[in-house]
């Protein structure tokens, strides 16, 4: 070092000019370089769908909202952006892993271990559901925990557990859904309020809830037994609806046709009761003589129809021969 | 110029030293100031710029934030003997930070303590309860069976279609739940994790299943118990239907039943009207009727089919032999 600087040589001022010049050059270079960072590293924007956490020197100072900001730069002030306005969304034994398509993808790996659970019956049931959650604290989501997502997953996970460990394995697969997905929902928000972690968990939904696929046939049957169920007395009571109508129908025709044939008997004896009275009449006004011809008249009629006639006289004995002839005549 | 330069070296220096002497905790972070190995001062737990004597002190620097234990998954048999897979974690925060550099170190040193405490504790706290007392947190499963039960007693009482889905499977009553058995683990582990300035947050039962072998009895239980519900349910409904038959042929009778007595009634009251009706008008002339209604008879009954054998002492016959 010493060597260069000997203050004799003419080299020496020529390089120390030049050296000067340099340095200008140099420090406007810098200067500029330096006012650039500067005025870059002065100003962030914030996107509609965050918030803005400053951190200067270390210590929290303020949150900003979506726009241009000013912070202090080199270093002093750090900006941690967090995306507070989405729904973020957890799958628990499943996985989307695409939903670009028109039809959204799904992992087609085993997700058993997370959406296997029992259920109070100690039976087992295949759950699977969705978490949905906002950051509501952007501080307290960055710095109260140091994973915040798997704390959500984790607690999630052992909520869900709980709600459907107190449920009967029927309660779980058909009527409990609704209630168990806001008894989950409240329960979880209330175990992250105790982190104090800065997250509102906006909805918990449950999604496909099965038995375990082993069992499912059997789950199936009985849902055909009770098709069956229904079928069977479906089939007695179009029997009983075609019986009993027509069998009323029936009942009404036989008294109608009980009180036609009674108006007849009632009108037949009127008629001839008349018919009797008329001729009772003029009986009455010569009795004897009406009587004799209808009498005669009648039997005229009577024996005309008779092939044969045997006029017997009782007193004469020796008709029995005669008579056995007859009878055995009939016989034949 | 010496002085240029002398100034260019203490400048730098003295920002060499500034720096030396200055730190800053973040947010998130919690310090303590070493002074060749050993502790000075309090810890620093709140974030911000400090300072410290330069060169000989240093900072060692742990989170301040709540951190997570993730347990391996183990098997462990209950109390009554079932062998079930418990999946746990935790979470957990440094509350004394010299006890926890001095003991563990930093956190991975911290996680080997944590495996095995909270292992242990959850083991000892597994097998000294009921397979239940681990999945249901509440006996509200048995109020809510016990309303199931009554509300078909209910149905039958109308003589509606009840279907008791029977409570398959186990349930007794629970004397702790999952949240005590949780709870129980963290104050157990706290006991010992508390010598390493560790604080347990909460224990999460994150996941329990059966094991493998239990696994599949459970499920071939569930099958037939699926069945025999399924054959219960099917024969219910045959025994609807015999109700419903049953019921379709006494209305059936009473409807025939009724639908005669009531056409014998009318009949009968006709009849009666017609006989009384007869009687009086008959009982003015009653050997005229008799007479003719005879002959009428007569006309009647006669046909060329008879063959008559009559007395010459007929009536008819009175002008044959006697013509006076």
């Amino acid at each position: 070092m010493s060597l260069n600087r000997n203050p004799n040589t003419p080299d020496f001022s020529k390089f120390a000019s030049e050296f000067k010049n340099n340095i200008k050059i140099l420090a406007v270079v810098l200067g500029v370089v330096f006012i650039i960072l500067f005025a870059t590293s002065s100003f962030y924007t914030v996107e509609p769908d965050e918030e803005a956490v400053v951190i200067r020197l270390g210590k929290f100072v303020q949150t900003n909202p979506p726009g241009l900001h000013f912070k202090l730069p080199l270093g002093i002030d750090r900006v941690v952006k967090v995306q507070t306005k989405r729904v973020l969304q957890e799958e628990f034994g499943f996985r989307t892993t695409s939903v670009s398509s028109r039809r959204s993808t799904y992992d087609q790996g085993s997700f058993d271990a997370e959406s296997l659970m029992l259920t109070g019956d100690l039976n087992v049931a295949d759950v699977e559901w969705v978490v949905q959650y906002q950051i509501s604290d952007p501080f307290k989501f960055l710095f109260q925990t140091s994973d915040p997502i798997t704390n959500v997953r984790d607690v999630t996970e052992s909520i869900m557990r709980r709600v459907v460990g107190d449920r009967t394995v029927n309660e779980v697969l058909t009527t409990g859904r609704r209630e168990i997905a806001i008894q989950a929902r409240d329960l979880v928000q209330e175990v992250l309020d105790r982190y104090d972690i800065g997250i509102n968990i906006v909805t918990v939904k449950l999604q496909d809830v099965n038995p375990p696929d082993m069992v499912k046939p059997s789950f199936n049957e009985v849902n055909e037994a009770k098709q069956e169920q229904e079928k069977v007395i479906n089939q007695a009571e179009r029997a009983y609806n075609q019986i009993i109508p027509e069998a009323k129908g029936k009942a009404e025709q036989m008294i109608t046709q009980a009180e036609g044939r009674a108006l007849e008997i009632i009108n037949r004896a009127q008629g001839d009761i008349a018919k009797f009275s008329a001729v009772l009449r003029e009986y009455r006004k010569a009795p004897d003589i009406t009587r004799s011809r209808l009498y005669l008249e009648t039997m005229e009629e009577v024996f005309s129809k008779l092939d044969n006639i045997y006029v017997v006289d009782p007193n004469i004995k020796g008709v029995l021969p005669m008579y056995n002839s007859l009878i055995q005549d009939r016989k034949e | 110029m010496n002085i240029k330069v002398i100034t260019g070296v203490l400048v730098v220096a003295g920002l060499l030293l500034a720096k030396a002497s200055m730190f800053i905790v973040t947010e998130g972070n919690q310090a303590i100031i070493t002074e060749f190995g050993a502790p000075v001062g309090e810890p620093i737990s709140s974030s911000g710029l400090y300072f410290k004597t330069p060169f000989i002190q240093e900072i060692r620097y742990v989170d301040k934030r709540i951190l997570n234990w993730d347990g391996y998954p183990s098997e462990i048999p209950t109390k009554d003997k079932k062998y079930i897979k418990v999946d746990t974690t935790a979470r957990w925060r440094i509350v004394d930070v010299l006890k926890f550099i001095q003991t563990v170190r930093n956190e991975i040193g911290a996680k080997a303590r944590l495996d095995a405490i909270l292992d242990a504790t959850t083991r000892d706290i597994i097998s000294n309860n009921n397979l239940v007392e681990a999945v249901r947190n509440s006996n509200a499963i048995l109020d809510k069976i016990e309303e199931a039960k009554k509300a078909a007693e209910e149905l039958k009482k109308r003589g509606e279609i009840a279907i008791e889905e029977e409570i398959i499977g186990e349930v007794e009553k629970i004397e702790l739940g999952r949240e005590k058995l949780s709870e129980l683990i963290v104050v157990e582990a706290d006991k010992e994790l508390i010598k390493f300035g560790i604080k347990l947050i909460d224990v999460q039962l994150r996941r329990i299943s059966y094991e493998k072998s239990v696994e599949k009895k459970v499920y071939e239980r569930m099958i037939s118990e699926r069945q025999k519900v399924a054959q219960k349910i099917k024969s219910i409904g045959l025994g609807e239907r015999s109700k419903i038959e049953g019921r379709t042929q006494r209305e059936l009778k009473q409807i025939e039943s009724e639908s005669y007595r009531t056409a014998q009634t009318i009949l009968g009251k006709a009849d009666a009207e017609s006989t009384a009706l007869f009687a009086r008008a008959l009982s003015n002339g009653k050997d005229f009727y008799e007479f003719q209604r005879s002959l009428e008879a007569y006309r009647k009954t006669f046909s060329n089919k008879i063959k008559l054998l009559i007395s010459n002492e007929s009536s008819f016959l009175k002008y044959l032999n006697k013509p006076k």
